[in-house]
This record gives C-alpha cells, structure tokens and sequence, in this order.
C-alpha cells in the first residue's frame, strides 16, 4: 500500500494535468469592439470544437451565418453573414461540444459603427 | 465566480440526470461486489443486492438514454426540439458520450448475470461491473492528461464507491436478520480499505485538476469540491460511528442497536444522494482550475 502510494505520488508531481476543456482564446470581430463592417464571425479554441449552434443577432434580428467550417470539430470556427450587416450592436451566441464530450456555450458581443 | 458555465432549466436538469445516473451505476455495480464478498450472508440480504443490482442496470441504462436527450437539447439550442433532433443526437453519439455508453450497455447487460445462480452468473457481473466503471473513464474531465492515469483514478474511486453505496441497502435488511452482527463486522473492516482507496485516489484526481490552493479558494470547481468533502466528511463520521459503537452494540446483544443501526444506514444514503448531486455539479458546469 505504501509503495502503491509513493508511486502515484511520484506520476502526481510529474505531470500536469492537460487541457481537457476548450475555451475561446480570442474572436473576430472582438470582444466589445466597434467595427467599421464584418466579413466574417470566428472563434478560435484551444482545443477542438464542435460547434453545434450560432447565432447572430443585430438592431434588425437574427443574421444568417454561412459555416465556413460546417459541423465538423474545429480550433477556429468561421461564419460568414449572408447579407448586408447594418450599425448597430450585435451579439453572437454559440453552443457545442468539446472534445471531452461537455456541452459548452459562450457568446460576445460587437458594434457595428455607423 | 471563476469557471462556472452559464446554468439555465437544461443544465439543472442535466446535473439531476447525471446524479441518478451515478446512483444507478452505483448500484449496479455494487450488488456483484456485495455478492461476490459476503457469500454467506443472510439469504435476505443477497436476494436485495441481486435484485437491485439488475434493477438499477435497467435504470441506468434508461437514464443514460434521458441524458443523451438532454445533452442534445443543450447543444441545439432548441430546447426539447432537440432533445429528439436527429443530427444533434448524431453528434452527441459520436462525442465520448456515446463511447462512454457503448461501454456502459455492454456492463449493464452483463451485470444481469448476477439474476444466474452460480459462478457463471457472478462473473459475467463482475465483469460488467468492470465495464460501467470504465465507461465513467472515457468521457470528461478524465480525458484530460495524463488520461491513463486519471482513467484509472477515476475507475478505482467508482469500484471503491460502488462497493460501499452497492453494501448499503443489502446491510440495512441485514441489520433487521438474526446473526448479521458478523455480517456487519467484516463489512466495517473491508470498507475501511475501500474508504482509504476512495479518498485516497479522489483527492489525487481532485490535485491534478486543481494545481494550486487558489484554484481550489478561487474557482467554482473548488467551491463545489469543497461542498462536497464537507458532505463526504459527515458520511466518515456517520460511518465511523456504525462501525466503532453501533456494530459493536448489536454483536453484545443490545437490543435497540439494530434499529439505530437501520435508521444511521438511511442517514447514509441520504448522505451519498448528496455527495452524487455536488459530484454531478462539479462534473458538469464547472471548470477544473488547471483548464481556465
């Protein structure tokens, strides 16, 4: 029992644990930004991901999004707007599942300037 | 706070599935554990174990099918829509969820072996009690690095859980049976490994997620961890005290031992559903500090 101790304590301190999550490292257009026009909506991940949901809502309602990257897993999800994108604040929402197999979710928020 | 996913109806719901979840499988695979240890137990206190141990196999299997519902919901935005859509059922299934209940369907069925009288029967549910706990291995926080080690981790903390939540209700008929203070006695002294292997191996799965004593202050996953050692610290003294006063009362003929007994076993459980649901929240909307 002691050596079975001393040998998980001695695999404990050598190594560190991974990322088992994947979280948004940095979007496009950024966090709060104000944006002359936007040509593409992406998130990148530290870790694949899934996405299964997004939307993008502006002054005038839901913007359709054209996937780039379809649902496959992805480190950076693009979306285009299939249409004119009018000033004013917006807002993405995303859902999906990490590599891990959790049910992730997350948005941001941007201005579009007139 | 730090690490905390956004909580609406869906991911309460799904912190309630996982827990019963995590009862069931419990269950199931503690009834094959208890048989196979306390062969000469009273006949009563067998047949429980066996029959509960098939019945939570079903459960849980109908339980993992609710949860694939919800984590689809989850995931589409949908709301209920998408708890039957069939794309996002398709995805869910090929995230390590459906890995996760391959592994689970195939222990399951096998722990129904146990219904078999015989040597045939109690090792087809051994091993399917083997299975369920390699499947909790496959998915979530334990696919973290190292995942070999955290696997095993998390296997052995579910077969020690298993083997002392799967003794409970069994022990509660036991402790009503004439001659079961023997009975009590052995299971004290082999749960006192299987408690030492429990804490032992989930506070080293719990260092390598946290890393440091301000992820553990800091973040939710810490709060909730914390939560739920104070709940598993209560469940040591509930069962320190069966196992130093109560077991001893009923094997020197006090005749009020054997329903303090009982009612402490009930407190036990109540104890462990709590302890499921703090261990279904860490698991489920919160972030382990070394990932943030």
């Amino acid at each position: 029992m002691t050596r079975l101790i001393l040998a998980l304590a001695a695999m404990v301190a050598l190594t560190t644990a991974a990322l088992a999550h994947s979280k948004t490292d940095a979007t496009t257009p950024a966090e709060g930004a104000t944006v002359d026009t936007v040509e593409v909506i992406a998130m990148r991940f530290d870790d694949p991901m899934r996405i299964t949901a997004i939307t993008l809502t502006g002054p005038d309602g839901e913007v359709d999004l054209v996937r780039e990257t379809g649902f496959d897993p992805v480190m950076e999800f693009r979306g285009m707007p299939g249409g004119a994108v009018a000033p004013g604040a917006y807002t993405v929402e995303w859902r999906g599942l990490a590599s891990d197999g959790h049910p992730m979710q997350g948005s941001f928020g941007f201005t579009v300037a007139d | 706070m730090e690490g905390l996913a956004p909580i609406d109806g869906w991911a309460f719901v799904a912190i309630l599935a996982k827990a019963a979840g995590y009862a069931a499988a419990l269950v199931a695979m503690g009834g094959p554990l208890f048989v196979a240890t306390f062969r000469s137990a009273p006949g009563g206190a067998l047949r429980l174990a066996r029959m509960l141990a098939a019945g939570a196999a079903v459960v849980g299997l109908a339980v993992l099918a609710v949860r694939f519902g919800i984590r689809s919901a989850r995931i589409s935005g949908m709301g209920l829509d998408g708890a039957v859509d069939p794309i996002m059922l398709g995805l869910v299934w090929d995230s390590p969820l459906g890995t996760a209940a391959l592994w689970h369907g195939v222990g399951a069925v096998l722990i129904l072996g146990i219904l078999i009288d015989g040597a045939m029967g109690l090792s087809a549910s051994l091993l399917g009690a083997l299975l369920v706990a390699v499947s909790h291995a496959v998915v979530g926080h334990s696919l973290g690095d190292p995942r070999w080690l955290l696997g095993g981790l998390v296997g052995a903390h579910l077969l020690a859980g298993a083997f002392w939540v799967g003794a409970l209700a069994p022990l509660h008929r036991a402790a009503d049976l004439a001659g079961s203070a023997a009975l009590l006695h052995r299971f004290g002294t082999i749960a006192s490994g299987a408690v030492a292997v429990l804490v032992l191996v989930g506070l080293t799965f719990a260092w390598l997620m946290i890393g440091s004593l301000s992820g553990l202050v800091g973040t939710a996953y810490g709060w909730t961890l914390i939560a739920k050692l104070a709940l598993v610290a209560g469940l040591l003294g509930l069962a320190a005290g069966n196992k130093l006063r109560l077991v001893p009362a009923l094997a020197s003929g006090d005749p009020s031992a054997s329903g303090r007994l009982r009612r402490a076993i009930r407190m036990e459980m109540v104890a462990v559903a709590l302890i499921l649901l703090a261990t279904a929240t860490l698991t489920s909307i919160t972030t382990p500090p070394v990932n943030l």
